[in-house]
């Protein structure tokens, strides 16, 4: 049986201000009598938020929700989490509903942290029981213990979303709502929403997850749909639907370019070494970059340039034709250029790729697809941050001359020297 | 009836969290006050005096007893049902986040607000004993009645909430009008002097009040060793009626509330 059943779902809203005051009452009423309407009728001020969305999630599988602005997807959740009712259509929920969506909407300014964890709890769903049970682990969590006895309205918006979100996550759910959390907080605490997630989903929580975040969704979710205007418009593999988008946007918004009549990019396919497209790559393998272009007219000599960054917006590589002194000659029809990672030295993560088309002086983008094709990169190695330096450890024992910092008059000096190196290890916190 | 069976027990689920909204209001109600609940017992204290300088100097009139017991006794009822309802009133449409953004049967607004003013209610009770003593009124055994008569009349007070906070939350006017409304119904009440001795069609009229048949009661088990009357039982089966009735239709429109806030 399926942890959440949406079939058939219609959610009908209305534009502008409704009748709010008694003097409106009267004529609306007026006209509600005079014309009775079925309820898949619309009025010239109501439209369809939702229109005909079926899904099903089962334990252990976790459901991305992408889609432009203002597609549906906040409304799907709304439903989801009973706070709108559908218009048309059936909603099953089994078990506890736990979402990770306004973690701290109950949270009531003028009372003491611990107050609102106890309010909060409750609003949730928690006996006062399991939330004594918690509390220490939720404090610790939020990591704002010496506040805890402080009016949420001295916290900082960052206490306030930790010590919401240590609630909602203390929650033991059978389903899993999650809305945009990973765009609020600081990295660490990203972190462990993530790793929050990922336990619940081991542990075969059903997860249904709405979010602007492509590549976290290709990283989390085992199956997503695309949502625009309303509708289902894709449903499959995080990669396929999140390419999926990708098409539709690149018509829509990479078509004004000027030059985009001349040469665009069709498709950018990320090839495994075994020829494979995938979204899902391991350190120190190969990765082909694979970038289909279609040229109407002849274009002389452009330039193709790749970007790889980081889902925290960190640039990890900029790599072009131009750098490389490797030239494409005039591009006409169709063709595809491939560029060969023999080793991918990046630590796992969550990366997106940006594909462009430059103008022979590398300055003017002839077309450019910024962060449209995310992957996620594996691997055994538990070193920290994002790029993965072959290295190996050596160990003398003997006099100070044989050490390499062997000039290094005083031990100060010699730690001042290595700094920059130990900033690197630390700072870079990856996603 | 199945519904309102599905209802009942969805608040129950709940009944945490109507504790805790309970406690959150009552908390902050009486945060960074001086005087905290001494305010549950000094409002109606004033009124007490105002109106015993009115009903004996100015135009005496002639309850059966010492007249500040009546008037005190009548105000702590009347004063349960008018600030339950003026917290009611605005209790969905001051929670915009918890409405907008959290789901939980909805109905936890107005009565968390019956019950912090149930709260008060009972604190006002204890100086009413206090007066009672000082003019020496003794109850007698209809005492054993006030249970019931305080159910009918918190029983009302919800039903009233109930209507006034979801018709405030789809049209703002309602707050203003209640305003109005609660302060003529105060004087169509017996709430200081004996309304029963209207007669004629005016009389006719006030007897329809609901309010004059609940606080009668509450008098008269409490002052007068009366048992309750005919129209409280008839009251108390409305109030019942009508309660049952608001909470469906508070239910049915609960899930237009996101969209209407």
């Amino acid at each position: 049986m399926s942890a959440v059943v949406f079939e058939g779902i219609w959610k009908k809203f209305r534009r502008g201000e409704r009748h709010d005051s008694l003097r409106d009452l009267v004529p609306a009423l007026a006209r509600g009598l005079a014309r009775r309407k079925r309820p898949l009728d619309l009025t010239d001020q109501e439209f369809w938020a939702v229109r005909d969305v079926s899904f099903e999630v089962n334990p252990g599988e976790a459901l991305g929700i992408i889609g432009p602005n203002g597609a549906g997807k906040s409304t799907i959740l709304k439903l989801l989490t009973k706070i709108l009712r559908p218009t048309r259509g059936r909603i099953e929920m089994h078990g506890r509903v736990g979402a990770l969506i306004e973690v701290a909407a109950g949270f009531h300014p003028d009372l003491t942290g611990r107050e609102n964890v106890y309010l909060q709890g409750a609003i949730m769903g928690m006996a006062r029981a399991e939330i004594a049970r918690k509390f220490d682990a939720i404090v610790d969590f939020s990591g704002v213990e010496a506040f805890i006895d402080t009016p949420v309205k001295r916290y900082s918006s960052g206490m306030n979303a930790r010590l919401g979100f240590a609630i909602a996550a203390s929650l033991d759910p059978d389903i899993l709502l999650i809305d945009e959390v990973l765009s609020v907080g600081d990295v660490g605490f990203q972190e462990k929403c993530v790793t929050r997630m990922r336990e619940l989903l081991a542990r075969g929580v059903p997860l249904v997850f709405v979010s602007h975040n492509l590549a976290a969704v290709v990283d989390l979710c085992t199956r997503a749909i695309l949502v625009e205007r309303g509708s289902v418009r894709f449903d499959g593999r995080p990669a396929e639907t999140v390419a999926e988008f990708r098409r539709g946007r690149r018509d829509q918004t990479v078509r004004p370019l000027p030059s985009a009549d001349a040469i665009h990019i069709s498709d950018v396919q990320l090839l495994r070494a075994d020829g494979e497209a995938s979204p899902l790559f391991h350190t120190g393998q190969p990765m082909t970059i694979q970038v289909h272009y279609r040229a109407p007219q002849p274009v002389r000599a452009p330039h193709i340039a790749i970007d790889i960054h980081g889902v925290d917006g960190l640039y990890c590589a900029g790599i072009n034709t131009r750098m490389d002194n490797w030239g494409l000659g005039t591009l006409e029809g169709e063709g595809r250029v491939e560029l060969v990672i023999p080793q991918l030295n990046l630590l796992p993560g969550s990366y997106t790729i940006s594909a462009g088309i430059l103008d022979p002086q590398g300055l003017r983008p002839l077309d450019l697809q910024s962060h449209a094709y995310p992957f996620s990169v594996a691997s055994e190695r538990k070193d920290f941050g994002v790029v993965y330096l072959e290295h190996h450890w050596r160990h003398d024992v003997g006099s100070p001359a044989a050490s390499p910092a062997g000039d290094a008059r005083t031990p100060a000096a010699s730690l001042a020297r290595r700094r920059p190196a130990a900033v690197v290890g630390v700072g870079g916190a990856r996603k | 009836m199945n519904i309102l069976r599905e209802v009942v027990a969805e608040q129950w689920e709940y009944r945490e969290l109507l504790v805790r909204m309970t406690s959150r209001d009552l908390l902050l109600r009486y945060k960074q006050t001086v005087m905290g609940f001494g305010w549950a017992i000094f409002m109606p204290l004033v009124n007490t005096a105002i109106f015993s300088v009115i009903f004996t100097r100015v135009a005496a009139i002639d309850v059966g007893m010492p007249y500040p017991v009546f008037a005190f006794c009548g105000l702590v009822a009347w004063n349960f049902f008018s600030s339950a309802l003026r917290f009611s009133v605005s209790s969905l449409t001051s929670n915009p986040s918890l409405v907008t953004k959290v789901y939980f049967p909805r109905e936890i607004f107005p009565f968390s607000a019956v019950l912090v003013s149930l709260v008060d209610f009972a604190v006002s009770a204890l100086v009413l004993v206090a007066l009672m003593w000082w003019y020496h009124v003794v109850p007698g055994w209809p005492l054993l009645m006030l249970p019931v008569v305080v159910t009918s009349l918190v029983i009302f007070t919800a039903a009233t909430a109930l209507l006034l906070a979801m018709g405030n939350l789809f049209y703002r006017d309602v707050k203003y009008l209640f305003e109005i409304v609660i302060a003529f119904w105060m004087f169509a009440t017996s709430v200081v002097y004996p309304i029963g001795r209207v007669g004629g069609r005016l009389g006719v009229l006030l007897a329809l009040n609901p309010m004059t048949h609940l606080i009668d009661a509450f008098r008269a088990v409490i002052l007068e060793g009366r048992m309750p009357n005919q129209a409280f039982a008839i009251t108390t089966l409305a109030s019942v009626v009508i309660f049952g009735g608001a909470w469906l239709m508070f239910h049915a429109a609960e899930f237009e509330f996101a969209e209407n806030l």
